[in-house]
């Protein structure tokens, strides 16, 4: 598994934003995930932190990762992000690849108004908006997902967030949910897509047990910089595994208030 | 019944109430026999929660009717070892100590010791009331017991999809501490942000213990740290040395917050370089600086040592027997638990979020030779639903070390794939759900006077002490 194949030369380059501030989920799972499925292919990464204060040309990246934090933490990132949101908009108006979760979801909408306190303000890339609610959504769930390259998919994952998001017309959703709450609890559907931006509330992380969405947001990396490409298939039983187990999980919780609240032994 | 016109006493309402309580005692007293005797549990929840279904007061009415000091011990990390040296340290001051000592420390388990503890009438002799109790706990127990020694340890991230976010448990223990009467101490670990600042505005008196060291720690804080901004203005702290996750000498270079001046501090510290202890540590307490050698390995017990000393010297015991107190302190239960299962030894670990899970590879990293291990966890509502955190852990630095893994509990896959993801290569990974096949395979690997190292989750670590037990290789859990 871990044999590297040959160097196919090619190279992504990733900006991680916030990667200290905006980590509450062990999302950094998600980098992992990326960087070894590149490496096993032969393709380097090349990772940049961006902190707050750094304001670089976003243009310059392949992929950004944007992950989640608690209120305080999204504070601060939302003041900081303000000096970053032009570069950022710009770059996925030129297709730079996107995934930001939870936190880092709503701040790519226009705004996200917590239960208590006053609204903090997004980078307007997703036609969105986030309004705190008095309950959290905690639960296993799954999506349905469709792509041109990858047919359609299911996506599994845990959401823990007290925000609905409302899509605006100008953001498609990533998936119809299957189980679990979504965006908002009410419109079935969660996250949002715009051009090569992604957005979800899927932790987990939501890329390991997801290796299709991996392989995807890496294909579309790559075609950011070097057009059309194939990836070599990897040995993903370790991966699908996992993907069954966390279904499965999903399925059981299906409909219901939380995964807490669901489980077997109260019933 | 009650129409009975004699004078008994059961009719007249505190009478009522007496009687009441008896039948809770009795019933849950009675409940956590029969557990033992029919090998279902060691009767460390059961009796509280009968005897709560009967009389939900009898917490209460059995705590306050004593004139025990009452020491309760929370936080993340180091509840269970902290309670038992607490413990050691009373019982060698010649005070006895009723406790909950298994680590059952939710209502039911808390309720349990005032079940066990106390004759039928609900009286308790014991001379101190020690209970470890679960952060989130904590506001429904404290008003029932009404502590004289709060102790908290530490607050990591813990459990994100139980307790909701970190803030969220700090506030409602911030809430706790503020409702405790002046006659109260407030025990905090100064290393930490967000706990030396707990209590600023309670009547209770606040103590602080910490290390002050520069002997041990690193210059930055480990990846899966929680609070390396300041709590008062946001800003990143800088830290002189980092201990243990978020813990260590920090300080907002904007506003100015840092630790406050520790009551109990370790000036002076050895850690053992074979990863098995003793430490070696000096400490400034007010009544005097003391030589310490504590027995068990790691930073995090030397935290505990210091916290159980606070705790001691707050409920007013001479320290003068702490060095033999602590000498005879041995593992908690699944602590780096040393096992001996035929001719193989096992180390059995329980880990339950990035900090302990980290420690606990830390520490086997520093055992010599190539390792064996057995990983284990289970999502059940003790051991959480959302298991994101270990991709917090650092297996990455453990990788060139481990010869096989076996994985265990529901959570086999995810746990697999972690290690996969850790690059440890997947024809050394084995996937056994079922706990007692995956010992027997892992043991298996192990060549006769070797070692097996166990990292398993509060359920499977029950589960997979059972089976033990059930071997002869370790004695029941409420023996201990």
């Amino acid at each position: 598994m871990s044999e590297n194949k040959t160097d196919t030369g090619m190279v992504i380059k990733i900006g991680h934003l916030y990667p200290t501030l905006m980590s509450v989920a062990a999302d950094r799972g998600n980098l992992f995930s990326i960087e070894r499925r590149c490496k096993w292919r032969g393709i380097a990464t090349e990772v940049e932190p961006i902190f707050v204060k750094q304001t670089p040309d976003f243009t310059k990246y392949d992929l950004i990762l944007f992950h989640g934090g608690a209120d305080r933490e999204m504070e601060i990132a939302s003041r900081d992000i303000q000096h970053k949101a032009s570069s950022l908009r710009e770059a996925a108006e030129s297709n730079t690849v996107f995934l930001s979760v939870c936190a880092g979801y709503q701040l790519l909408g226009h705004y996200y108004k917590p239960f208590n306190g006053p609204e903090l303000k997004g980078v307007g890339l997703f036609d969105m908006y986030t309004e705190g609610g008095s309950t959290r959504f905690m639960t296993h769930m799954a999506l349905e997902c469709k792509f041109e390259e990858t047919g359609t998919k299911i996506l599994v994952g845990y959401e823990n967030h007290s925000g609905r998001t409302y899509l605006g017309p100008k953001a498609q959703p990533l998936g119809k949910v299957l189980a679990g709450w979504g965006n908002n609890g009410k419109d079935g559907v969660e996250g949002a897509r715009y051009k090569n931006a992604f957005g979800t509330y899927t932790h987990g992380p939501v890329l390991p047990k997801n290796p299709w969405l991996t392989d995807l947001l890496i294909q579309r990396s790559l075609e950011h910089r070097y057009g059309k490409v194939k990836l070599l298939p990897l040995d993903d039983s370790t991966e699908n595994a996992a993907h069954a187990a966390a279904l499965k999980l999903a399925m059981e919780f299906k409909g219901t208030m939380s995964a807490i609240e669901a489980t077997s032994w109260k019933r | 019944m009650q129409t009975d016109n004699s004078n008994n006493d059961s009719t007249t309402p505190s009478g009522l109430r007496k009687a009441r309580l008896a039948f809770a005692i009795s019933a849950g007293k009675l409940a956590g026999a029969s557990g033992r005797l029919f090998h279902i549990g060691g009767g460390t929840s059961l009796p509280g929660m009968i005897a709560r279904r009967i009389d939900p007061n009898v917490l209460k009415s059995v705590v306050g009717g004593s004139k025990a000091k009452k020491i309760v011990i929370t936080g993340s990390n180091g509840k269970t070892t902290t309670a038992r040296m607490t413990a050691a340290i009373a019982d060698a001051a010649g005070r006895s100590v009723s406790q909950n000592r298994t680590g059952s420390n939710l209502l039911q388990g808390i309720t349990s010791v005032a079940v066990n503890f106390s004759d039928f009438f609900g009286r308790m002799e014991s001379d101190v009331l020690l209970f470890e109790i679960d952060e989130a706990t904590i506001p429904l127990a404290v008003p029932e017991i009404q502590p004289d020694v709060v102790v908290i340890t530490n607050i990591f991230r813990d459990q994100l999809d139980r307790y909701g976010e970190l803030y969220a448990v700090a506030r409602a223990l911030d809430e706790m501490l503020e409702s405790l009467p002046e006659t109260a101490t407030i025990l905090l670990n100064g290393n930490d942000p967000q706990v030396a600042n707990f209590g600023r505005n309670a009547k209770a008196k606040r103590i602080f213990f910490g290390l002050e060291t520069k002997d041990i720690g690193t210059p930055v804080p480990e990846q899966s740290a929680d609070i390396i901004r300041c709590i008062h203005c946001n800003s990143d702290f800088t830290y002189e040395v980092a201990y243990l996750s978020h813990l260590g000498l920090y300080r907002c270079p904007e506003c100015g917050y840092t630790l406050p001046d520790l009551d109990l501090a370790v000036t002076g510290a050895t850690l053992a370089e074979n990863g098995e202890g003793p430490s070696k540590i000096t400490l400034r307490t007010p009544e005097g600086e003391m030589n310490l050698e504590i027995p068990l390995p790691g930073i995090h017990n030397i935290y505990n040592a210091v916290a159980a000393i606070g705790a001691a010297m707050a409920a007013g015991f001479p320290l003068d027997s702490v060095q033999t107190a602590l000498s005879n302190i041995r593992t908690a239960f699944g602590r780096m638990e040393k096992i001996q299962a035929g001719d193989k030894t096992i180390y059995l670990s329980f880990v339950k979020n990035p900090t302990s899970f980290n420690l606990m590879l830390r520490l086997i990293a520093q055992h010599p030779g190539k390792k064996h291990l057995l990983l284990a966890m289970s999502h059940t509502v003790v051991d959480g639903q959302d298991f994101a955190w270990l991709w917090d852990v650092e297996f990455e630095d453990l990788v060139s070390d481990i010869l096989d893994a076996v994985c265990s509990g529901n959570k086999t896959e995810e746990l697999a794939m972690r290690l996969k993801y850790a690059e440890v290569s997947t024809d050394k990974i084995s996937l056994i759900e079922d706990r007692e096949a995956a010992l027997d395979a892992a043991l298996k690997q192990v060549e006769p006077g070797g070692t097996l190292y166990i990292m398993s989750g509060y359920t499977p670590t029950q589960e997979l002490r059972r089976i033990m037990q059930k071997r002869g290789w370790v004695k029941h859990f409420w023996e201990e």
